[in-house]
């Protein structure tokens, strides 16, 4: 079972009928059991960092989180707001915790150039850093879909898979970290390559998944 | 770097999308879902969908359309367009409480655009922004150019002035804590005169959120000032995506041509094949459940009974074609028809400059090939063009005729013929008769109208000779939906499509989805298979009408080529309708498929050509309802020859055609089928 997450302000549906259509099932789930049962977890999310902690901690999810993450070793897949939680801070509207699975802090973009506006929303290219199972390298030099003010500085920057140039200037828009990945932009949104993207998830998971 | 947007803005109105002019007049161009697929075909960079509907009228005009939503708000519109779309999705209108914004953000909405709440009460964009984040709020901002060039920003559907000027409300909007702001400038809006770059300059300036651009673009490079010039983020256009054929990705690579880092033009996407794969279990049941509706005679679903007609012509609300009616009760084909009167000879040879140009542009150089193909079916219309393309403008056709045999004997002879009067290669492309009587059968059951071959066929086979012979230049007749239901304007100046022929020729049926039924193979489908949109751009592909070029009356075309040309006129009349002069092609386009249109919709032919003739001041309005209500009903005598060419008794026929009955024009009354009439 792959795992859904459903953090409530986030727009899930679009999500699940973006893994549908590359030919994925999907639940929704707001359960600790589920989690804890799950083969992947994916973790979408748009809105506030602290709503969306917070949120993990009423439904009870932070521990079945990082249990599934660092005991049961699965891959746990955060998409935009949920790759951000699951860094160790955010800065955004203050200073608050995250799931503190992916070494890092989240912090605000601050562009220098009239051209760059926040929030950072359209399309930018995908620079391919290394392989990994998130961000094909054929979608290197690609574009996909961004809707963010905030954005993951990865202490180590080996966990950056793939950037976009954001005001002169590397911004984080995939990682991966042993069995936790993510991506900043909205493969739901990103048309072709984001099904891609979304494709190469499941390929990963069910991989991952058959060597567990 | 963030690559500038491109983002078409699909108008809604009581759930179909329309065409608009200074706010105010409104065309419809048809089921939203059509459109919306093809967009998901050209990876479109973002879509915003704006309800512009004044109340909860909602009316689809025709239920028989494969691609259609379910559902009757404007929210079920926007389920159905999220469920088909993986592109960012902003959705505007009556937005008024928060609940509304979560309403739609759940209806699968990414951002949600307010702009009348946003002026009445300010406090509203703070309190949405705090509840679903800045990123989502984009604040929509109408604007009218004053006297000392300065822009006051407009609330209500551009109604009601608000002393506001554009860039003090923009950074207002900024400061409450939207995340985007879409411009729009009410004097360009359908103007094609391209967007108010002062206007989208002073709100730029003004704010460092992002800014779309809206508003007036007519032509491809009118997109490109938005973001060099204006400095926005995106930019936005309604009408011009209608117009043509791959339409966004033309637009697309006139606006890197011009220097704007756009993604490139990506066509082909492996994740929506355009030739949808129907789910064929579900249509299964579909036709499974109608057939048996038929055999048991079940009674239609009661609706209210809705017709309304134009007040000037004869034309009901409820029909094969998109109609919109204005507030005098006017029909927008009408109107469209007074537009055309009203230009002036000036303009029409403006028109044929413009055409000699389109002509000049892809005239074979090397004459290697022809200079373009005219689809004909060998009536009085094709004659026509081929007088003007061939005899007047001095170009080199190879004509292309569908042959769905069902000729009448003059229309054979007449068609035969061109080849010797014009002096002129001609090819037909005739499809096997088994495969034929195969499509009748099945169409008639699967959408009441068994010349869907005949419809595809035609808009089909000529674009695949186009290509064939690398021929880009293909010229239709008059687009018959804006000379019929002003469904455009005549500055528009429509092009075929692939939207149009699915959703408006086919009904949203391809050829795939009668792959496997009556034992049909692909192979034996080529004749309706439409050329890819990476064929149709690489070859420039463009199918003109030539009746936006020329003045067009039926009635003048066929005195013109009997007297110069000897065209064989009809002396048998048709059973349906008082003209003789059209459809000779295919004696049951006139017969038995126009009287399954008035079996679903409650008129026919008749009510066609007599609304033609009353906006040709040939007819008055009550010679006209006497001809509507003595032809429209006819049974027609070809109905005969269709049972016996594909093996259907009549009984069942009626049967099947009565599950088809639109419930809103008919009831049952004393065991007889009645609707109400026009008066």
């Amino acid at each position: 079972m792959i795992a859904v997450v459903d953090l409530g302000v986030s727009n899930v549906a679009s999500v699940v009928r973006a893994f549908e259509r590359v030919g994925g099932t999907v639940t929704v789930t707001t359960s600790g059991t589920d989690v804890d049962r799950a083969g992947a977890i994916v973790l979408p999310g748009v809105g506030a960092f602290r709503d969306g902690m917070q949120r993990l901690r009423d439904l009870g999810l932070v521990d079945a989180i990082r249990r599934a993450a660092l005991e049961q070793a699965k891959p746990v897949a955060g998409i935009c707001l949920g790759m951000q939680l699951l860094a160790d801070v955010s800065e955004e509207h203050g200073r608050h915790e995250g799931l503190g699975l992916l070494p890092g802090t989240v912090e605000r973009l601050v562009p220098d150039r009239p051209e760059y506006r926040v929030p950072n929303i359209g399309w930018c290219d995908l620079e391919v850093r290394r392989p990994s199972p998130v961000v094909p390298s054929d979608l290197d030099g690609r574009a996909a879909y961004f809707v963010h003010s905030f954005h993951l500085r990865c202490a180590d920057p080996h966990d950056a898979v793939a950037t976009i140039d954001y005001s002169g200037a590397p911004v984080v828009a995939a990682v991966e970290r042993d069995n936790l990945l993510g991506v900043q932009f909205h493969p739901e949104k990103s048309q072709d390559v984001g099904l891609a993207v979304l494709d190469a998830l499941l390929v990963t998971f069910t991989a991952r998944a058959t060597a567990a | 770097m963030t690559r500038p947007r491109l983002i078409p803005c699909l108008l809604l109105k009581h759930g179909v999308i329309v065409r608009s002019q200074l706010f105010k007049v409104h065309q419809v161009i048809g089921n939203p879902m059509s459109t919306v697929e093809r967009f998901s075909h050209w990876n479109v960079d973002e879509l915003v969908l704006l309800d512009i509907s004044e109340d909860d009228v909602h009316d689809l005009r025709r239920d028989d359309l494969q691609q259609s939503y379910e559902g009757t708000s404007a929210l079920d519109v926007l389920r159905a367009v999220a469920k088909v779309s993986y592109m960012p999705l902003s959705f505007g209108g009556r937005i008024r409480t928060l609940d509304d914004i979560a309403a739609r953000l759940g209806a699968g909405a990414d951002k949600v655009i307010v702009n009348t709440q946003a002026l009445a009460d300010p406090g509203f964009v703070t309190a949405a922004a705090e509840r679903f984040g800045a990123q989502c709020i984009v604040v929509s901002l109408d604007a009218r150019r004053r006297p000392d060039d300065t822009h006051e920003v407009f609330a209500d559907h551009g109604r009601h002035a608000t002393d506001w000027l554009a860039a003090e409300w923009a950074k207002e909007v900024e400061r409450l804590g939207a995340g985007e702001i879409l411009v729009t400038s009410i004097d360009r809006d359908g103007s094609a005169m391209g967007y108010d770059i002062d206007l989208v300059r002073s709100v730029t300036s003004a704010v460092s959120i992002p800014v779309i651009a809206s508003g007036g673009v007519g032509r491809w490079e009118h997109l490109a000032p938005g973001v060099l010039e204006g400095g926005a983020s995106s930019v936005a256009a309604a009408n011009i995506f209608h117009f043509s054929e791959l339409s966004y990705p033309l637009a697309k690579q006139a606006c890197i041509d011009a220097g704007v880092p756009m993604r490139p033009v990506q066509l082909g996407s492996p994740w929506f094949p355009r030739e949808p794969p129907y789910d064929r279990a579900a249509e299964d049941a579909r036709i499974h459940a109608r057939l048996a509706r038929a055999r048991d005679r079940l009674p239609l679903p009661a609706r209210p009974q809705v017709v309304r007609w134009c007040t000037r012509c004869v034309y009901p609300g409820i029909s094969a074609a998109p109609m919109e009616f204005d507030d005098d009760g006017v029909c927008m084909g009408c109107r469209m028809a007074e537009v055309k009167a009203a230009i002036p000879r000036s303009e029409w040879e403006h028109r044929l400059d413009l055409l000699k140009e389109v002509l000049e542009r892809y005239r074979s150089r090397d004459r290697s090939t022809y200079d373009c193909v005219i689809p004909v079916s060998g009536g009085k219309d094709s004659w026509f063009q081929t007088h003007i393309i061939k005899n007047e403008l001095g170009m080199n056709p190879l004509l292309v005729t569908y042959n769905g045999n069902n000729w009448t004997p003059v229309g054979w002879r007449n068609m035969l013929r061109m080849k010797e009067v014009f002096e002129v290669d001609h090819v037909l492309v005739s499809p096997s008769v088994d495969v034929l009587k195969k499509l009748n059968r099945l169409a008639f059951v699967v959408m009441g109208d068994m010349n869907w071959h005949a419809h595809v066929g035609i808009t089909t086979g000529p674009v695949r000779v186009a290509v064939q012979h690398r021929v880009p230049l293909v010229i239709w007749g008059e687009h018959g939906y804006l000379d019929l239901c002003g469904q455009f304007s005549m500055d528009d100046f429509p092009e075929m499509s692939y939207r149009d022929r699915l959703e408006h020729f086919a009904r949203g049926y391809e050829w795939t989805y009668f792959v496997g039924r009556e034992g049909l193979r692909r192979e034996q489908l080529n004749p309706w298979k439409y050329p890819s949109d990476q064929e149709l751009f690489d070859l420039d592909v463009r199918g003109i009408y030539l009746g936006n070029y020329v003045w067009w009356e039926a009635n003048d075309h066929t005195q013109l080529v009997v007297e110069k040309y000897g065209f064989e006129v009809n002396d048998e009349p048709f059973d349906r309708t008082y003209r003789r002069m059209s459809n000779l092609d295919d004696m049951h386009e006139n017969g038995v498929h126009d009287y399954l249109k008035y079996v679903k919709f409650g008129y026919g032919r008749a009510t066609d050509h007599a609304c033609k003739d009353i906006r040709a001041d040939l007819l008055i309005r009550d010679q006209a309802i006497d001809l509507v209500r003595r032809y429209d009903p006819v049974k027609p005598r070809d109905l005969a020859r269709w049972l016996e060419y594909v093996g259907m008794d009549e009984a069942e026929f009626d049967r099947i055609a009565d599950t088809f009955r639109d419930p809103r024009v008919w009831r049952r009354e004393d065991a007889a089928w009645v609707r109400d009439e026009i008066a």
